[in-house]
């Protein structure tokens, strides 16, 4: 009987536990800011409205998307919870690997992919993209390293890492077919981009291949491990993706008017300075449905 | 009739109503999974003259695409792959097991504390931590050198990422991991061999030595085999998380052409065809091994698939023999 008593109070005691764990991780996620907006949020299809819409996001991507102490933080994820806010809709994160994203959303897992992902012609066969900033793909080596990158053809010859389902990949694999036999191109897919950063530091690859600013904060934050090496090639716009159905493009216009309020009303403006990546700013008239370059 | 109220008692077969209605449910489970397995559906519909018209009809599994990849270079790569990292770790895994596990009851308390060590360490952690360890051991050691300790006089000294290559570190993971967990199928065996045998080996002026390889190690073999089958066909799969390493095995291939075409079903169906043909493959195998090694202590070896089909074919061939005899006698 004492034991049962015992055992009682420890479940209490977890209970009020964990409630407090989840008033702090809720409050971490709301402290946010975006405003209900009426007109926008009676764009959102009718099937989503009072339900949590379910968004992934691959966490090793900062300042995009990280994880810290547990909770989700990044430029994504608050502009995310902004948009939620303006349509007056619950959004909930899901740290996923890259490349089971866009495979969820088609399995119909989530509604939403937040994650850095560059709109391309191919992807957007498989999903609808609200384009809503821009970035282009950068290299970063070792300190120590005297390699230089001067355009992907300088690739050649060395070991690249690059994160698996990612436009880098993608564009490191292309290039290692147009290498010569003499001077080979080793592409090395990780399944995180943490993964990929550890290849390089432990000296496994030569060079990270990632979205510019990305791979500006991992230099920033290496402690002087990393070094960028070259400039910024082929800027594209990101986009937010939503499932390929006619639901999913509802939710998309939903999605783009409310990234519209936002640049409107200095939300998107104040989000970007916090994380540092307002060179990537998109203006009112770029926020479009489908606007890949390639 | 019969007159004399003595009703005959007429012999009819049981009836196992429940096992026919257990055959009906399987029948009926098996022609659902059949059916949608390879049922196809409706893609690209549309109203036309208010009908319903689809033109275009796709399989539900993808057994286009399954097929169309199945051979392709890239998976076919990748499958070797998963082979050679099968085959190295498993040879790595089978010779440190056995040395591991002879140090493992050896009386030296320093060789049997060693290994004793090595397995507690390596049997400890998850499998999939180890991956990640060598891959990126160079973060710990980024030179490897042999030499004279605590000095800087080294015989040969290299970069760890020319050595620990992907592949390479895949392989040390695996192969390490292997042979901790081998160790312990090496003692069992070891340790199931009668204590006699031992003795008698002894008595008859034996070395340790010579014991151990001409009387103990061949008996302990037929425990062995079994299991070791089974760690092969284990490992096959387990090769499966180098992708975490950026080693581009079966698993890795099949995920890079997914990646490009969103066919993620098609493409794990792909793979999964391939893991159970290895597997079937290595498992007819383990059958005439363990047949091999079961001389010793079986009068009559256990029949091989082939054996048994013929006697089961002798068999109806008998019966219905049988049968028809009793019938002809039975009709006056």
């Amino acid at each position: 009987m004492q034991r049962f008593t015992r055992f009682r109070q420890v479940l209490v005691m977890a209970g009020v536990a964990s409630l407090m764990l989840a008033t702090s991780v809720s409050a971490g996620a709301s402290s946010t800011s975006g405003k209900y907006n009426a007109a926008d949020a009676k764009l959102v299809p009718a099937s989503y409205k009072g339900t949590t819409l379910q968004v992934a996001t691959d966490a090793t991507y900062a300042p995009d998307e990280s994880m810290k102490n547990g909770v989700m933080v990044g430029f994504d994820v608050d502009l995310m919870y902004a948009i939620g806010k303006t349509l007056g809709v619950t959004v909930k994160e899901h740290n996923v690997t890259f490349d089971s994203i866009l495979l969820g959303i088609g399995a119909g897992n989530y509604q939403i992919g937040n994650s850095s992902f560059t709109d391309e012609k191919s992807r957007e066969k498989q999903v609808n993209f609200v384009d809503y900033f821009q970035a282009g793909e950068g290299v970063y080596a070792k300190s120590s390293s005297s390699a230089k990158f001067t355009g992907l053809k300088s690739l050649c010859g060395d070991a690249v890492a690059v994160e698996s389902g990612t436009t880098e990949q993608s564009d490191a694999q292309k290039t290692a077919k147009a290498c010569s036999s003499t001077k080979k191109l080793t592409v090395l897919s990780y399944p995180t981009q943490t993964e990929a950063d550890l290849a390089v530091s432990s000296g496994t690859a030569t060079f990270g291949f990632l979205d510019s600013q990305v791979a500006d904060y991992v230099v920033s934050q290496s402690h002087g491990v990393f070094k960028s090496v070259g400039e910024a090639i082929e800027v594209a716009p990101y986009g937010i993706a939503t499932p390929k159905t006619s639901t999913g493009k509802q939710l998309a216009k939903a999605v783009e008017a409310a990234v519209k309020t936002l640049i409107a009303n200095g939300t998107y403006g104040a989000i970007l300075k916090k994380w540092g990546v307002t060179a990537g700013a998109l203006t009112s008239s770029k926020i479009v449905l489908n606007g890949a370059l390639s | 009739m019969d007159t004399n109220g003595d009703a005959a008692v007429k012999v009819v077969p049981v009836r196992h109503v429940s096992r026919w209605v257990g055959w009906a449910f399987l029948a009926l489970f098996v022609a659902m999974l059949v059916h949608t397995i390879f049922s196809k559906i409706p893609q690209s519909c549309a109203l036309v003259a208010g009908k319903y018209r689809c033109s275009q009809y796709n399989w539900r599994f993808g057994w286009n695409q399954v097929f169309h990849y199945f051979t392709n270079g890239q998976v076919l790569k990748g499958l070797v792959v998963t082979l050679e990292l099968t085959v190295l770790a498993m040879i790595i895994g089978i010779v440190l097991g056995i040395v591991v596990a002879i140090m493992r009851l050896s009386h030296s308390r320093l060789l049997s504390g060693a290994a004793w060590s090595y397995t507690w360490a390596f049997r400890g952690t998850p499998v999939y931590v180890q991956i990640l360890f060598w891959g990126f051991i160079g973060f710990l050691f980024p030179y490897l050198s042999i030499g004279i300790p605590f000095t800087h006089v080294y015989l040969v000294h290299f970069h760890a990422k020319s050595v620990f290559i992907p592949f390479n570190a895949a392989v040390v993971a695996l192969g390490l991991n292997e042979g901790a967990y081998f160790s312990e199928i090496v003692r069992s065996g070891l340790i199931a061999v009668d204590e006699g045998q031992t003795e008698a080996a002894t008595s008859l002026g034996m070395s340790r030595s010579q014991t151990l390889r001409n009387v103990v190690l061949p008996q302990a073999m037929r425990v062995i085999i079994p299991p070791t089958g089974n760690e092969v066909i284990s490992m096959l799969k387990t090769t499966s998380l180098v992708v975490a390493i950026a080693v581009v095995d079966l698993l890795g291939a099949v995920t890079n052409i997914y990646e490009q075409t969103y066919q993620i079903m098609p493409m794990l169906i792909l793979a999964s065809l391939w893991y159970l043909i290895v597997s079937t493959i290595l498992s007819i195998g383990q059958f005439y091994l363990e047949r091999y090694f079961a001389r010793g202590a079986l009068r009559t070896p256990p029949p091989t698939p082939m054996q048994r089909i013929r006697r089961d074919l002798r068999g109806i061939a008998s019966k219905y023999r049988t049968k028809r005899g009793v019938q002809v006698g039975a009709t006056p």
